[in-house]
């Protein structure tokens, strides 16, 4: 009988520490009295170690640092169909404010080129932070050293990407009618799998965003050939832009966060003076938008709209011109 | 050797009190959330990173490396004790595991898994320190050829998972397939069969496994009132450790299923999975009385176990490396890893390199811990079942909805789970084998994706699938062993199962 006494007591003891940690989770969103009940999820809509990974984590390290908002943030990746996967994600919990997720051209190119039932007006914008331009990645061991002696060459080129319809993929199709030269672009899950690909040499060239090559560039892994900016950026002053060779190429990428449709005036209030806190920290300017060469560029909830208005208009007139949609 | 110097200042470095007490309790923690269905590294990691802010980062790594190998101590637990495999890796434990449990071996199960676990964990570490470097080279070299005929290679273990008829495994594995198609599709960004929002990612396998393996078995337990032998109450942790025979019985299947965890986790996406399913198939193929697999053979048990523990270390190394993460509680740490200021990338040995070493000890340090306190809790978890075993059947209920709940936060999931109880009832009253409709679930959208890039990279032509000496290499071997299980049915001609029994 004892020894089942002090069983019982093992067995609470456990019980009782798991219930603490998993208290002490919950109850840190106690002081807002309505909003936010318990923790908020950031949605990474592509897969761990990508751009929008690096975004939301860089977010959630600052805005939990600098104590902007007191409720525990967990960052999810719900990587897969160029988005398709983290919008439909978000979108199921429509009308709950405990989901932010991050935008980037995706948000609109996906709902274009594809049949999913969902668009950038079923969400709520919040902010567009910053914008990031494209830029054609080689490995360092590539035989070739300059983007013509690519275009040139009598080889079949294979170029990795994320997703078809992706921002990177209309700057493939616009590179390959410019110059005549055939490119087979190939769409892997998330920017790390793309990565991983031009190191192993399974494909020629990536296009993908400083972001996501910033360390490859500097450990001389890889090389950049051109830069979809209009004019050279400081941080990369031997990177020559598109224009400068010849190709009239400037789509550049777009980064922001949206919420669920839905949402209260309240709850899109709370993201907004998140976010205005956050942009103004050095934290954000140095970690996250220096670090990653991101350009700033912050917009609120309605300028933020209003530009995805913009850029819908010319991404579908871009998108039909390729026939990527019909 | 520098590997071993700047290991030893790993060691120093991690090494105090506090440290230690804080990587017994994260594995304790890891422990308990991987016992629980549905809840795997990523939630036990992802729960204790709130509690680190604040802490030096050292302490902080301390903390989430215990978590991280915690759970995958944890889910054997249940996967042996009540037949419910908290994720994939988890599934090859139950089919010998809980025979075991059974035949009321329930103890030496956990011993024995416990013990295989710890071999696999520090031999897929061992490797992670001396190898590193060499074997992230290898593993970029894999391309999608290589993948996808890695992917047919781990289906192929569907056979070996047929039990009785194999026209029904092949009906499950086809059943899988379809399940696996359900989602969306990044090769083309196109949403198949989203009849609800829901769906647009797909069934979630975890909840396929909750229901095909906890919930269905609670319907047969209900209906044939099965009673566990428990014997009587013991603290005794001499019956929980594994004898020197049984020892003897499973070295060699213990480093077989290492080393195949620690080459195949490496590779990203399923490779866990694949390494237990591959493993167990091994020792089956070779073992003398292959016919005691399924009815608790301890070699099935600790194969696998070893080799899902191997692949965690393996999963760290394009971490480490090159900054890929290559599995769902890796892509946890890459985060836990930004957070705390470091860049995981090619240049994170060389810039903080010293808080790496820190956390591959964490990981040596947690291993040890986990081996002693899981022997010691055994009879903890024996007569916590043995107390509870009137009301298993609602508390297993109850587990299995909060995982299924916890995994989306929505009714969803908790609907899936139901179905799939439902189905895999009538699936086991009519001897159709769930293993492989779980494998291809898994493996579906993985082997088509990777063989659509395949077919991308060279324009259309099969024959990259040859030229490669990888691909080519596992097609060799494929054609090997089905060569070899003819010879093998050539001899026993009179007998007319198709199964290796």
């Amino acid at each position: 009988m004892k020894k089942i006494v002090l069983f019982i007591m093992i067995v609470m003891l456990m019980v009782g520490c798991g219930q603490q940690s998993s208290d002490q989770n919950a109850g840190d969103g106690d002081q807002q009295a309505s909003f936010p009940e318990r923790p908020l999820e950031f949605v990474a809509c592509y897969g761990p170690g990508g751009g929008h990974d690096t975004m939301l984590r860089a977010m959630a390290k600052i805005i939990t640092d600098e104590k902007i908002i007191d409720t525990t943030i967990n960052v999810v990746n719900k990587p897969g169909g160029s988005a398709a996967v983290g919008m439909g994600y978000v979108n199921s919990h429509a009308g709950d404010g405990h989901y932010l997720m991050s935008t980037t051209s995706s948000f609109i190119t996906t709902p274009l080129s594809s049949d999913l039932e969902l668009n950038y007006k079923n969400f709520t914008p919040i902010a567009r932070l910053g914008i990031d331009p494209e830029m054609v990645l080689i490995n360092s061991k590539s035989e070739f050293t300059s983007l013509e002696d690519f275009l040139k060459s009598d080889k079949a080129i294979n170029v990795g990407g994320t997703g078809l319809g992706t921002i990177e993929h209309i700057v493939t199709v616009m590179l390959e009618k410019m110059s005549g030269k055939e490119l087979n672009y190939i769409p892997y899950q998330g920017d790390g799998e793309v990565i991983a690909a031009l190191m192993g040499n399974q494909i020629d060239f990536t296009i993908t965003n400083p972001n996501t090559a910033y360390d490859y560039l500097k450990s001389g892994d890889f090389k950049a050939l051109a830069i979809s900016t209009e004019e050279r950026i400081d941080m990369m002053p031997d990177v020559p832009t598109f224009k400068e060779l010849g190709y009239d190429i400037t789509v550049s990428l777009f980064r922001g966060v949206a919420a669920p449709a839905g949402i209260s005036e309240e709850e899109k209030a709370y993201y907004t003076e998140m976010i205005k806190g956050l942009v103004q920290t050095e934290a954000w300017k140095d970690d996250y938008l220096g670090k990653n060469m991101i350009v700033e560029g912050y917009m609120d909830g309605a300028e933020y709209e209003e530009f995805l208005n913009e850029m819908n208009g010319i991404y579908e007139t871009i998108l039909r011109e390729l026939e990527i949609i019909k | 050797m520098e590997s071993i110097q700047n290991l030893l200042i790993g060691f120093n470095d991690i090494f105090s009190v506090y440290n230690m007490i804080i990587i017994f309790l994260g594995s304790m923690f890891g422990t308990i959330v991987g016992a629980l269905p549905g809840l795997g590294p990523s939630a036990g990691i992802a729960l204790l990173i709130p509690l680190t802010f604040g802490m030096p980062v050292g302490s902080a790594l301390s903390l989430l490396v215990g978590a991280y190998m915690g759970t995958m101590y944890g889910g054997r637990i249940t996967a042996i004790l009540i037949n419910t495999p908290g994720d994939a890796p988890a599934i090859m434990t139950a089919q010998d595991g809980y025979p075991l449990m059974l035949q009321g071996k329930g103890g030496l199960a956990l011993g024995i898994s416990a013990f295989s676990s710890f071999i696999g964990g520090i031999f897929g570490l061992i490797v992670l320190v001396f190898g590193a470097p060499i074997v992230s080279k290898v593993a970029i070299n894999f391309g999608p050829p290589e993948y996808f005929m890695l992917m047919v290679l781990g289906l192929s273990t569907i056979t070996l998972l047929a039990g009785k008829s194999m026209s029904k495994a092949v009906m499950m594995a086809l059943v899988g397939f379809a399940l696996g198609m359900v989602g969306s599709d990044y090769v083309s960004g196109f949403v198949r069969f989203d009849f609800t929002p829901e769906l647009i990612e797909g069934v979630d396998f975890v909840a396929i496994i909750i229901g095909l393996y906890g919930i269905s078995e609670v319907f047969l337990n209900i209906e044939n009132l099965v009673h566990l032998k428990m014997g009587k109450p013991s603290f005794k942790v001499k019956e929980f450790i594994p004898s020197i025979s049984d020892i003897k019985k499973i070295t060699m299947p213990t480093l077989r299923g290492s080393l195949i965890g620690t080459l195949i986790g490496i590779l990203p996406g399923a490779g866990g999975t694949i390494a237990t399913f591959l493993s167990y198939a091994t020792e089956k193929k070779i073992a003398k009385n292959p016919e005691k697999f399924g009815n608790g053979a301890i070699e099935g048990l600790a194969a696998p176990e070893a080799a899902n523990n191997a692949s965690v270390p393996g999963a760290l190394i394009p971490l480490i490396t090159l900054g890929i993460p290559g599995s769902g509680g890796t892509a946890i740490m890459l985060g836990a890893l930004i957070m705390y200021g470091l860049r995981p990338g090619p240049l994170l040995m060389v810039e903080s390199g010293r808080l790496v070493w820190l956390m591959i000890a964490g990981l040596i340090i947690a291993n040890v811990f986990l081996l002693f306190s899981n022997i010691l809790l055994i009879p903890v978890f024996i007569n916590i079942i043995r107390m509870i075993q009137k009301y298993l059947s609602p508390i297993v209920t109850v587990l299995c909805i909060l995982g299924a709940y916890s995994l989306n936060y929505g009714m969803f999931n908790i609907w899936i789970v139901l179905i799939f109880g439902v189905l895999g009832y009538f699936m086991k009253k009519f001897d159709y084998p769930s293993g492989p409709l779980i494998l291809s679930v898994v493996l579906a959208p993985l082997t088509e994706n990777y063989f659509r890039q395949s077919i991308m990279l060279s324009r259309g032509s099969f024959s990259i699938f040859l030229t490669r000496p990888v691909s080519l290499g596992i097609i060799l071997l494929l054609i090997t062993i089905f060569a070899f299980s003819f010879i093998k049915k050539g001899r026993n001609s009179k007998n007319q199962d198709y199964s290796e029994e």
